[in-house]
């Protein structure tokens, strides 16, 4: 029964969402008050619905209803309960239900946190978000009902959940995600109601920010999740494979990241209008672009939901109206708009344009490397591969002025900034970055010009200009008393710039010193890894709620003293007749241990991989600061006051 | 300010969705293979009935053919060998490419030439034998050089002994007619002494 | 093909190529450069069959026979470039993680090239005009009809009390 209910309120959604894009719009055409007050409960309503919904299907799950198809092939009655729960968004109707509860909630919270904002203005942003919500509603409840039935006849036990998603990584990497692909749509809406309106000035870009911010948080958790999930559920090592589905992610991040930085442009300066009007709309195409590839089988990828031409056709339609009518709206829209714009080359604007000149060239970069491939076989020009090696040659060039421009960039004022002043500074922030990375990078090698020592200087240099214009700051201030002068949007910029350095170390050490070793090793056996002996000590069968395996015992010592224990899993999940590593991972610093339980092997022995990676954490911690400073930046008092005198 | 350029987001976004479009209706999975219009890779290779003898290249010349790479652990090669047969029925030259799957591809493998001529005898006799000559290929070299990428594939092979079309997965009688009108062309040629 | 494609189908292929420990214990190396190579190589060379993956990490049969050709040729002492070669002459550029540069691919480098300077321009250009590009638009109808609204939501509003 309550299966029924979950999609009525799905239904009864659908419903609210198509009220929720008239009567705002109709509200102001009228010149009419109610219609315009009503978008706001009508908001929450939705979300109270969608939420009863996505509890219904849960439920399902909770109680192995395997009568409901979606449950029946995506879990199992040994399941445990909490991957039961976290079932409910392993698969394609499952995942877009999760999808619909993000985009209502972020609906419902516009509508409630969103004080500020003019009424109408919030109504029209709610207008849009509605419209939004329609195509959405309609594609869950038309194509990919994860309520139907098969009755009368059903399973007596379920398929089982697809084992790589049984991990703890996978239960939060999904909602994260999907809160930051499903927050860009409040931008958008932001960008569609000013458009309408005819309205950007600085309250705009400042009321915007805030929800620009807090998507890019979600997504940037979201990716880093997904990428530590990677290392520790596929075995390989890897953190990032340039795989469709990854890159997908990545493009709304880097215009994301594009747009927090034109949009302080637009508040602070009232320019930029266009472009950021323009990256507002980019970014949420995006993410519609990348739930297009993920779910329509255009692209070969690891993840690939299963395909369904009607799902892409659907989809792409979808992208034709959204996309192709907010790009038709600012076509015609956006010529008359104007800025005031007075800089000079040397400034605060020019610098933030590099930035996005950076970004959106790396955006580009990622959207070629992705589609590319696509248009070139739809040309009868066949099948070409892009990955790793075209990527990476293309990311080392451009981090280089990226990185540059980051180390200056808050140091250089508005408007114009005089090149004097900053001789000094900068001359004894390249000495320290220069003594600091060669330092550095003479712990692991000789003097060469590599990956690592690139890495090195541009993460110091980042981290040194950040840290020195702090203590800049605090001086002009007079003393400590100084950090309380300093804005929380400020340190969260700190912060984001900080995890950015940490993030291009990270990536730079791990890719130039990891050594790997296939192994074949019987009980009592050595491998030799670096300074490292990592001995498997034992081997035996595992049991598991629903599956079965092995696991192997094995100690590291360094020169002689034990350093850690490692546990690594090999499981077999007998329903989805599946075998999955859990690889055992020793956490440090500076060094990630990591092995690899393979085959069993005649003997006995068996296949073990293994490997030595330095600064792999520095990765993963960077993207943690990132998020930090967005969350930092998030609460700032200007974010919350009704309007600034302009 | 120049209006057009407020167009050019709208214009690429048009353009990228034709491509998503045309994308929709085709398998991201399937890929050109690039020997065909070239000649078959030279091999010495053992027939799978009679391993005492060695097949090469030059044996298979003078008349047009298709080189089928299928194996008895293979369904959808199983599968096709009862349309298979009816083809050879109506004088069709089907040549088998007998693609060794390794029992664990990863480490050592283990080959018994009895028990394999077993098992292709009774899955031969069981659903037809299309085949004039089975080429086993132990290791996968010729399989390795024709670029295939697993069972079933089917290359068209013209007298002369060049490839002239290649396709993936079992033939049916639905796909046939394209490529009956490929062979057939190919035995008019080699009829009328064309070289192309 | 396509209709085969159905999730089970694709879990099951997804499954086979994965995470699988590929066991090269055999192998041993003249010297560090060629196992490097080895390394480099496995990574950079696609799987034809599998999902996306590389050699290195997967398990599928074809992928296995190419870890073995890449291998032996390296033992040959084969160069990068030659073993690329040699794998595209029998799969095609498809199995080469980087793309080929000719004439149809060539906008995988250009029009990022273009986007580069074309930003560039417009930032230094914008820059040079120090002059105001204009004032902001004329009122439009959307907002004098916002301003009729708004003042009748102020009058509705009014008295009550405002946060």
């Amino acid at each position: 029964m309550i299966t029924e209910a979950g999609y009525l309120a799905l239904v009864l959604a659908l419903a609210l969402s198509f009220a929720l894009t008239l009567f705002p719009f109709y509200g102001s055409l009228k010149r009419q008050m109610e219609p315009v007050l009503l978008a706001r409960p009508l908001a929450v309503l939705m979300f109270i619905a969608t939420a009863f919904s996505f509890y219904a299907l849960s439920y399902a799950f909770y109680t192995n209803d395997f009568s409901v198809m979606y449950v029946a092939n995506n879990s199992n009655s040994l399941l445990p309960w909490y991957y039961r729960l976290t079932a409910v968004w392993g698969s394609h109707e499952g995942s877009m239900l999760m999808w619909l509860l993000m985009l209502s909630a972020w609906t419902a919270l516009v509508a409630l946190l969103a004080r500020s904002l003019p009424l109408i203005l919030q109504g029209r942003i709610l207008g849009v978000m509605g419209l939004v919500c329609i195509g959405f509603y309609a594609f869950v409840l038309l194509m990919s009902n994860p309520f139907e039935r098969s009755l009368p006849f059903y399973p007596v036990d379920g398929r089982d959940l697809n084992p790589l998603l049984q991990d703890f990584g996978m239960i939060i990497h999904p909602p994260l995600l999907y809160m930051g692909y499903v927050g860009y749509a409040v931008p958008f809406a932001f960008a569609i109601a000013a458009l309408l309106s005819g309205r950007f000035d600085a309250n705009w870009a400042r009321w915007a920010r805030p929800w620009a911010l807090a998507a890019w948080m979600f997504l940037t958790l979201g990716i880093m999740l997904g990428s530590w999930w990677a290392y520790n559920e596929l075995g390989w090592g890897g953190w990032w494979f340039w795989d469709p589905v990854e890159n997908a992610s990545f493009m709304p991040w880097l215009v994301g990241t594009a747009l927090l930085h034109t949009l302080s442009v637009t508040e602070k300066r009232g320019t930029f209008k266009s472009w950021t009007v323009l990256l507002a709309i980019s970014a949420f195409a995006l993410s519609l672009l990348g739930a297009f590839l993920v779910r329509s089988g255009v692209l070969v990828s690891v993840h690939s939901f299963a395909s369904d031409p009607a799902r892409g056709l659907y989809l792409l339609a979808f992208l034709l109206v959204v996309v192709g009518g907010s790009l038709t709206l600012y076509a015609l829209k956006m010529q008359s708009v104007r800025s005031q714009a007075r800089y000079q080359l040397f400034s605060r604007e020019v610098l933030l344009w590099g930035n996005n000149i950076f970004l959106l060239t790396a955006t580009l970069v990622v959207f070629l490397g992705t589609i590319y491939p696509l248009v070139h076989k739809e040309l009868g020009l066949g099948s070409i591969s892009i990955g790793e090696p075209f990527f990476n040659s293309i990311f080392h060039i451009l981090a280089i002025p990226f990185a540059l421009l980051l180390g200056l960039g808050p140091w250089v004022r508005w408007k114009q900034q005089p090149v004097t002043p900053l001789v000094k500074p900068f001359a004894f922030i390249a000495v320290v970055t220069a003594v600091i990375s060669l330092g550095w990078v003479s712990l692991y090698q000789s003097f060469t010009a590599n990956l690592a020592l690139l890495g090195l200087l541009l993460g110091v240099w980042v981290m040194t200009s950040s840290v020195a214009e702090i203590g800049q700051k605090l001086r002009s201030f007079g003393g400590a008393v100084g950090l309380k002068k300093l804005t929380l949007s400020h340190w969260g910029m700190v912060f984001g710039h900080l995890g950015f350095a940490v993030l291009v170390i990270g990536v730079a050490m791990t890719k130039t010193f990891s050594v790997e070793k296939d192994v074949r090793m019987k009980i009592g056996d050595t491998v030799k890894l670096n300074e490292y002996s990592f001995v498997l000590s034992d081997v035996y069968a595992l049991k598991g709620p629903n599956y079965l395996g092995q696991a192997a015992e094995l100690e590291v010592y360094d020169e002689g003293i034990k350093i850690t224990h490692l546990h690594a899993e090999k499981r077999f999940y007998p329903v989805s007749r599946a075998t999955m590593t859990e690889a055992a991972v020793d956490a440090s610093l500076t060094r990630d241990l990591y092995v690899a339980l393979g085959e069993e092997l005649p003997g006995p022995s068996w296949a073990l991989r293994v490997y030595v990676k330095p600064y792999v954490r520095w990765i993963w911690l960077g993207g943690v600061l990132m998020a930090l400073g967005a969350l930092l930046a998030l609460f700032d008092r200007r974010y919350r006051q009704r309007s600034i005198a302009e | 300010m120049r209006k057009w350029l407020f167009f050019i987001p709208l214009v690429a976004f048009l353009g990228l969705a034709v491509f998503l479009f045309s994308g929709l209706f085709s398998d991201p999975h399937l890929h050109e293979n690039v020997k065909v219009e070239q000649a078959m890779p030279a091999f010495a290779l053992a027939d799978l009935e009679n391993p005492a003898k060695t097949v090469t290249e030059k044996d298979l010349l003078g008349q047009p053919y298709l080189l089928n790479v299928w194996g008895v652990w293979c369904p959808t090669c199983n599968a096709e060998l009862g349309f298979l047969t009816s083809l050879r029925a109506q004088g069709v030259k089907i040549v088998g490419l007998y693609y060794n799957q390794p029992t664990d591809s990863a480490f050592g493998e283990q080959f018994d030439l009895p028990t394999l001529q077993r098992d292709v005898a009774r899955k031969l006799a069981e659903q037809g034998n299309p085949y004039q000559l089975n080429i086993l290929d132990k290791d996968r070299s010729l399989i390795f050089d024709l670029g295939v990428t697993g069972a079933p594939e089917t290359f068209v092979v013209d007298a002369q002994g060049k490839i002239r079309y290649h396709m993936v997965g079992d033939i049916n009688p639905n796909n046939w007619p394209q490529l009956e009108a490929v062979y057939q062309q190919l035995v008019k040629e080699s009829h009328a002494g064309v070289t192309p | 093909m396509k209709s085969l494609h159905t999730s089970g189908l694709l879990v099951a292929l997804l499954l086979w190529c994965s995470n699988v420990v590929a066991l090269e214990d055999e192998l041993t190396f003249a010297s560090k450069d060629q196992e490097a190579l080895y390394r480099q190589l496995t990574a950079e060379l696609r799987c034809p069959k599998c999902q996306n993956q590389n050699i290195a990490d997967s398990h599928a049969v074809v992928a296995v026979d190419m870890r073995k050709k890449t291998y032996q040729l390296v033992q040959q002492g084969k160069t990068h470039d030659d073993v690329v070669t040699y794998m595209k002459q029998r799969y095609g550029d498809f199995v080469y993680y980087q793309p080929p540069l000719r004439a149809s691919t060539i906008w995988l480098w250009l029009l990022p090239a273009l986007l580069v300077v074309g930003l560039g321009v417009v930032g230094w250009r914008r820059a040079r005009s120090s002059q105001t590009t204009g004032p902001n638009a004329a009122v439009t109808t959307q907002q004098t009809a916002d301003a009729e609204l708004q003042a009748l939501i102020d009058a509705a509003t009014r008295g009550k009390s405002r946060d």
